[in-house]
């Protein structure tokens, strides 16, 4: 018994596979770009944050005694690097923020993924790449308007070292890298989840803190802070902030960037291992 | 064994397992220590072969486990036992390097962007599958040629209408030349103008690009129009496979005629005149009479002969039954004689 008919196993060439996964990249761009109005009202939303905290801050500090020769300091900081610090914390969230665990987890709830399975594409790079293209588009319409605002109003510090600015950037992109990837594996639950937007919300609340956006660690015990070094989440904002604070110099700043990098290689594994699982389970369960 | 099979089915079987809920809050709280797991078979046995080029109707009621076999065809879903062939893949394995060769219409569902104008979608699709910018053109023209979509391409999909959704959806899913079509319920919801242009686009392309469909329906009306092949299933069993000449001809070729007479007259009058004749009158009185007979028992002309003979006749039709009545037929008797492949009795039944 033979099938006359052949189909040969079909492979795109790798040139053209870059071409594709740009093109998803350009893809969200130019989607995010429609939306550009609603991003105009996040820079006053994030301007506020920067202000309440700024204010909080000023409080705090005031109410310290003063010490004779030495600024006062909390968490090991002076009050212009806490504002630096709360600042450039929005301001990396501005950029590295995105949507990739929402877009995700809609597709499986709406049962869109089987026309995403019935396509030659890898989904996990697929959605990296529309995160960067979201990014692309956040740094030029959101994060550039909320430095240039953000940063000239509350007196934001420079890095202590011109090339600082180079790490931080790096530390950064690191950081986005990171975040799509755990939203990535929190978008994936949704295949097992039925209140998946629940997750996520939950999610968002706990990152700002796990992250050190809302309050840095040294402000906490020291039992938390070896606790949250063990998490990925001070990938995101803590370590990038730090950096560019100088409060990392030297090996603890290579080591910061290497943390950074592993955690980045470690979720991209976990991510094809849960989507792979994910995809057994709904191909054989039929979702 | 025919020399340009393309599909090769063999005792396809698929059971999902669902978790039944019992009653109350009681129950709730049980279900939540002990979940009650029940296994629904959804396609049992099944087994066909399909050659390069065919254009085959599966049909069935909801439920009938249409939709599951088309999506272990597409690879989508891996079978519970038995095995499919496509051109030496097996779909549910080499998920990614089979999908080239097929294209996939859902009806209920889009694969365009929702967001984006439908050129946006094709453009990417155009990527996706590595279509040649000459390929893309060619097949641009031939989608505006027969579903008119020129005008639609700038639109976004989400303002589009049901019918002109279906039509760029189709473009989408044959952009990349596939071998195989596989349509499931594509005219879904479409009032009868789109209906006719899916149908005649399907037609077309069977034709000009000698693509081989499987498409699922209920409208039987796609199937008549379309398929020489059809292949019934029903509670997850195939139960018929042929053409439908062989599916009225397996049902008993049934048929019914009309007679106007110009006076009343009983039933028993007509009967008398056909005595001898394997046929039944319905029990009316007056002008109007109906009998309905196997035509491998006796011929129409001979009824008909019969009863012009003795009567003075108004007006005489013939009904040949609907294909919808043949497979409501079907589906009420179950199994029809000879033609089931898959009759063995099941341990699960």
């Amino acid at each position: 018994m033979t099938d006359a008919v052949a189909l040969r196993p079909w492979r795109r060439t790798p040139s053209a596979t870059l071409g594709l996964y740009l093109h998803f990249m350009r893809f969200s761009f130019l989607e995010y770009l429609a939306f550009r109005l609603r991003y105009y009202t996040g820079v006053v939303s994030y301007t506020i944050f920067v202000a309440g905290n700024y204010y909080l801050y000023g409080a705090l500090y005031a109410s310290r005694p003063a010490q004779p020769d030495e600024p006062i300091t909390l968490g090991g900081l002076t009050l212009a690097e806490m504002v630096t610090y709360v600042g450039l914390s929005w301001i990396g969230r501005s950029f590295y923020f995105n949507n990739v665990d929402r877009e995700l987890s809609g597709q499986i709830r709406e049962g869109h993924i089987a026309m995403l399975l019935l396509k030659p594409v890898h989904a996990q790079t697929m959605y990296a790449c529309r995160a960067f293209g979201e990014a692309a588009f956040r740094l030029l319409m959101f994060t550039l308007p909320i430095v240039l605002v953000v940063g000239p109003l509350f007196g934001l510090l420079a890095p202590p070292h011109p090339s600082l600015y180079g790490w931080t950037l790096l530390s950064f992109l690191l950081a986005l890298l990171v975040n799509t990837q755990i939203n990535f594996l929190v978008g994936c639950l949704a295949f097992y989840l039925k209140n998946i937007l629940g997750v996520i919300r939950a999610k968002m609340v706990l990152m700002e803190f796990l992250t050190g956006v809302l309050v840095p660690f040294t402000f906490f015990p020291d039992w938390v802070q070896r606790a949250v070094g063990w998490l990925p989440f001070q990938a995101i904002s803590y370590i990038p902030v730090m950096t560019y604070l100088g409060r990392r110099s030297g090996d603890d700043l290579a080591r910061g960037l290497l943390i950074q990098a592993a955690w980045a290689v470690g979720l991209l594994a976990a991510g094809r291992w849960l989507w792979n699982r994910s995809v057994r389970h709904v191909t054989l369960q039929g979702g | 064994m025919s020399l340009n099979r393309l599909i090769t089915v063999s005792h396809l079987t698929k059971d999902y397992r669902t978790s039944r809920r019992r009653e109350g809050v009681r129950g709730g709280l049980i279900d939540l220590l002990r979940p009650q797991r029940r296994v629904v078979r959804a396609v049992e046995d099944v087994s066909f072969t399909i050659d390069e080029g065919e254009m085959v109707g599966y049909i069935g009621a909801n439920g009938a486990g249409k939709s599951t076999t088309i999506k272990m065809l597409t690879g989508i879903l891996t079978p519970t036992a038995g095995e499919v062939r496509v051109g030496g893949l097996v779909p549910y394995e080499e998920r990614q390097r089979y999908t080239r060769h097929i294209g996939v219409v859902f009806g209920q569902r889009t694969q365009l962007w929702w967001d984006l104008a439908v050129v946006e979608s094709l453009r990417l699709l155009k990527k996706i599958y590595e279509v040649d910018d000459a390929l893309y053109e060619a097949q641009l023209a031939l989608f505006d040629d027969l579903l008119q979509i020129r005008e639609l391409l700038h639109q976004p999909v989400r303002k589009l209408s049901l019918g002109q959704r279906m039509r760029c959806d189709l473009a989408a899913a044959l952009l990349h030349r596939p071998r195989i079509l596989f349509l499931d319920e594509p005219t879904i919801g479409l009032d009868v103008v789109a209906k006719q242009s899916v149908r005649n686009f399907l037609k077309e392309t069977r034709d000009r690009l000698g693509t081989t469909v499987i498409l699922t329906t209920h409208d039987l009306g796609d199937i008549q129009e379309l398929c020489r092949r059809i292949m019934i299933i029903d509670h997850g069993r195939l139960l018929f496979d042929g053409t439908i000449d062989e599916l009225r001809g397996r049902v008993g070729d049934r048929v019914r005629v009309r007679v106007e007479l110009w006076d009343p007259a009983p039933a028993s009058a007509l009967a008398e005149c056909t005595t001898g004749l394997p046929v039944k009158w319905e029990e009316h009185d007056g002008q109007e009479h109906a009998v309905e007979f196997s035509r491998r028992d006796v011929r129409a002309a001979e009824v008909i002969r019969h009863v012009v003979n003795a009567r003075r006749v108004h007006d005489i039709s013939i009904q040949e039954p609907t294909i919808e009545e043949v497979v409501r037929q079907i589906y009420r008797t179950g199994v029809v004689a000879g033609t089931a492949r898959s009759s063995e009795a099941s341990p699960h039944d």
